[in-house]
């Protein structure tokens, strides 16, 4: 009786009711309003139910030792953390990006291009905000990131400048993603009038299919030989456009925009979750880096709207551009160019934006790439 | 197809160049000291003398079973260990190996002195092929080295010359001797606007660059669309040839074809994706009966 009494007490000290802790059950609690509201409010669903049963798997108490844990060598979990700890998953979610983007809307109005690298002030304006609070260049650079406002972008830059924080850093850039519509549109409509809101973009011309093939390998040339430090992430997402757009490869393409980001997603959104475990992710750090993310994604937003007005002094009447679209040189494709239709239908429901704002859209994603190539390049 | 093969084995042999260039042959001594007294310090706390070996390649070369020797004609005097994780350098990172310690005090000590008017060699795994080697002057003075300093960091073009002893920038096996970008950025720009400066100028640079050439790309491009197309007809043809064909053959068959043609000419496809174009007669006779009952 005694026997079987020892038993069920060493049982019990294997199970997480023994071994749990109130940081553990905050953390499954984050982790819940994570899904719920992937799942109610469809929110980012793509991301953030890997990543909030992500965080419930990593937060299960659990007592050391069993070879299970995410940060355990060897373990099932941390073999596939491996892919995110050593900056993996990030060029093939870059390659299934490629793959799917259509570069058009940047092709047929490149002026447009520069309002996307205008919003990646919003990286390095978070960069000095954190150096100001004291973090360490190598994770201020980490932390600035997240104003690029794309999330492989900022797995790929933390896991090399400061993988200790790059939990706390890939969960903000998920969840501020999610709350673009939420963030970006009082900012744009305090920074512009009524009349800026009317303005009337002409329509993108059409792009031939040869000019869409020598995008990428043109756009890869120029960006790889200015940052070449940029180069997975770069030579990913251009290459995975080339797939797409030369008309011969279209199982390639298919299968990196299909089953193959679909993979990588699943196990980067459930491994970074799980790579929240309380004892590391609890702490002041992590409520700075959540409060600087927060300003990046304001001062990039600004930045971008800002910069459309000051390029309107310059432009002929008839050729003014929309600023409510600078608001889309933030990366988080398509999800920002929505806002601007959106916040620009809401004054004129006849003036559609989507396409004028998807170029600088785009432009965001290889101007964050480009940032991080150049920030690994100085603090790596 | 003999063309064919031609450029596949150039192509091939260039890659292989290429991997033959990141092997031990880049190794490089690029520095030496021979009487060391206020400089780094080895692992137990000694002055001892070093030399310096760089990876000249951009790749990561293991050289563990590599030799070193003061003596060209016994070449394989000290072996550098095998099985030694920590034998590997990256691109351009450069190893300090103590010499004139014992073999036996761990896998960067070497028995071989530093001598004034003596020569170190590095050899090769094979144990034969000398890689590189550096002279000692005879009158070196007292911790100064002598070095070979690469005036050109891309093809690492080394200049010797007698400089205080420092070892270089990415020594990788001797504590506190590196210097990494972030530690570098909190001494030389600990507000961080110098980086935010450059950063933000190389963005909007490479955008710019990329506004220019593809303004230029679509102005020749849209040139090329005004041009008369002679070989392209334009809508009003595909127009024309889609009555012409209706008129004649009277079915949908040859209209089908016809307005494919006329959307594929007038670019009214969004994407090419796979330049097919299948019409399927429906002959068979289950399209014809109804599909649900009644």
């Amino acid at each position: 009786m005694n026997q079987i009494f020892d038993s069920l007490q060493q049982f019990w000290q294997f199970t997480g009711f023994a071994n749990c802790s109130w940081q553990n059950l905050v953390m499954i609690a984050i982790g819940i309003v994570f899904i719920t509201l992937a799942i109610v409010k469809e929110w980012e669903p793509l991301l953030l139910v890997p990543i909030g049963f992500g965080m419930i798997v990593g937060n299960i108490p659990m007592f050391p030792g069993l070879n299970i844990g995410i940060y355990e060598d060897g373990s099932v979990m941390n073999i596939l953390y491996q892919g995110v700890r050593q900056g993996w998953y990030p060029p093939l979610i870059f390659l299934g990006i490629g793959a799917m983007t259509d570069f058009s809307a940047l092709i047929s109005q490149p002026r447009l291009v520069v309002i996307g690298a205008a919003a990646q002030m919003g990286i390095f304006g978070a960069y000095l905000l954190a150096l100001a609070v004291g973090f360490a260049p190598n994770e201020a650079g980490a932390i600035g990131i997240i104003g690029g406002a794309d999330g492989p972008t900022a797995i790929f830059l933390s896991s090399k400048l400061a993988p200790d924080l790059m939990g706390a850093i890939a969960v903000s850039a998920y969840s501020y993603m999610a709350l673009v519509p939420v963030i970006q549109r009082p900012i744009m409509l305090l920074l512009t009038s009524k009349k800026e809101r009317l303005i009337r973009m002409e329509k993108p011309r059409q792009v031939s299919q040869r000019e869409k093939i020598m995008f990428p390998i043109i756009g890869f040339l120029i960006t790889a030989f200015i940052v070449p430090s940029g180069l997975p992430l770069l030579g990913m997402l251009f290459f995975g456009n080339l797939l797409k757009e030369s008309g011969v490869t279209r199982r390639l393409a298919e299968t990196a925009r299909g089953p193959l980001i679909d993979v990588v997603t699943t196990l980067i959104g459930l491994t970074v979750g799980a790579s929240t475990q309380a004892d590391k992710f609890l702490s002041g750090k992590s409520v700075l880096i959540f409060g600087l993310g927060l300003l990046s994604f304001v001062i990039a937003t600004a930045s971008g709207v800002l910069f459309v007005k000051f390029m309107n002094l310059f432009l002929k009447e008839g050729r003014k551009i929309n600023p409510l679209i600078g608001n889309a040189g933030v990366s988080a494709v398509p999800d920002s160019a929505r806002v601007s239709e959106v916040v620009g239908r809401e004054s004129d429901p006849d003036n559609h934006l989507l396409m004028n704002a998807m170029a600088p859209n785009v432009a965001g994603v290889i101007g964050s790439a480009v940032a991080a190539g150049i920030l690994l390049g100085f603090l790596g | 197809m003999r063309r064919v093969r031609f450029i596949m084995t150039a192509a091939l042999l260039l890659l292989g160049f290429g991997a033959g260039a990141q092997n031990v042959s880049d190794l490089v001594i690029t520095e030496a000291v021979c009487e060391n007294t206020s400089g780094p310090v080895d692992g137990y706390g000694r002055h001892s003398s070093w030399i310096e070996i760089t990876n000249s390649s951009q790749g990561t070369v293991n050289y563990a079973g590599c030799f070193l020797t003061d003596d060209p004609a016994v070449p394989n005097k000290y072996m550098i260990p095998k099985g030694d994780a920590s034998t590997k350098a990256g691109p351009r990172q450069t190893f300090i190996i103590w010499m004139g310690c014992d073999d036996a005090e761990g896998t960067f000590y070497s028995s071989i002195p530093v001598t004034r008017g003596g020569c170190i060699y590095l050899v090769s795994n094979d144990g034969k092929t000398i890689i590189d080697s550096i002279a000692v002057p005879e009158d070196l003075p007292e911790d100064m080295s002598v070095a070979k300093i690469a005036r050109d960091n891309k093809g690492m073009q080394f200049i010797t010359e007698e400089e205080a002893q420092i070892p270089s920038f990415k020594v990788i096996n001797v504590a506190g001797s590196g210097e990494t970008g972030a530690q570098k950025a909190a001494r030389t720009d600990p507000h961080g606007w110098i980086l935010t400066l450059t950063s933000v100028s190389v963005v909007f640079g490479a955008l710019i660059v990329l506004w220019f050439i593809f303004s230029l790309v679509g102005r020749v491009f849209s040139r090329e669309k005004k041009a008369p197309a002679a070989a392209k007809p334009d809508e009003m043809t595909a127009a024309a040839i889609a009555l012409a064909l209706d008129m004649e053959e009277g079915g949908g068959t040859y209209a089908a074809i016809a307005m494919a043609l006329h959307l594929y000419l007038g670019e009214s496809i969004h994407d090419k994706e796979s330049f097919i174009i299948t019409i399927k007669p429906t002959t068979a006779k289950h399209d014809n009966f109804r599909k649900l009952p009644r």
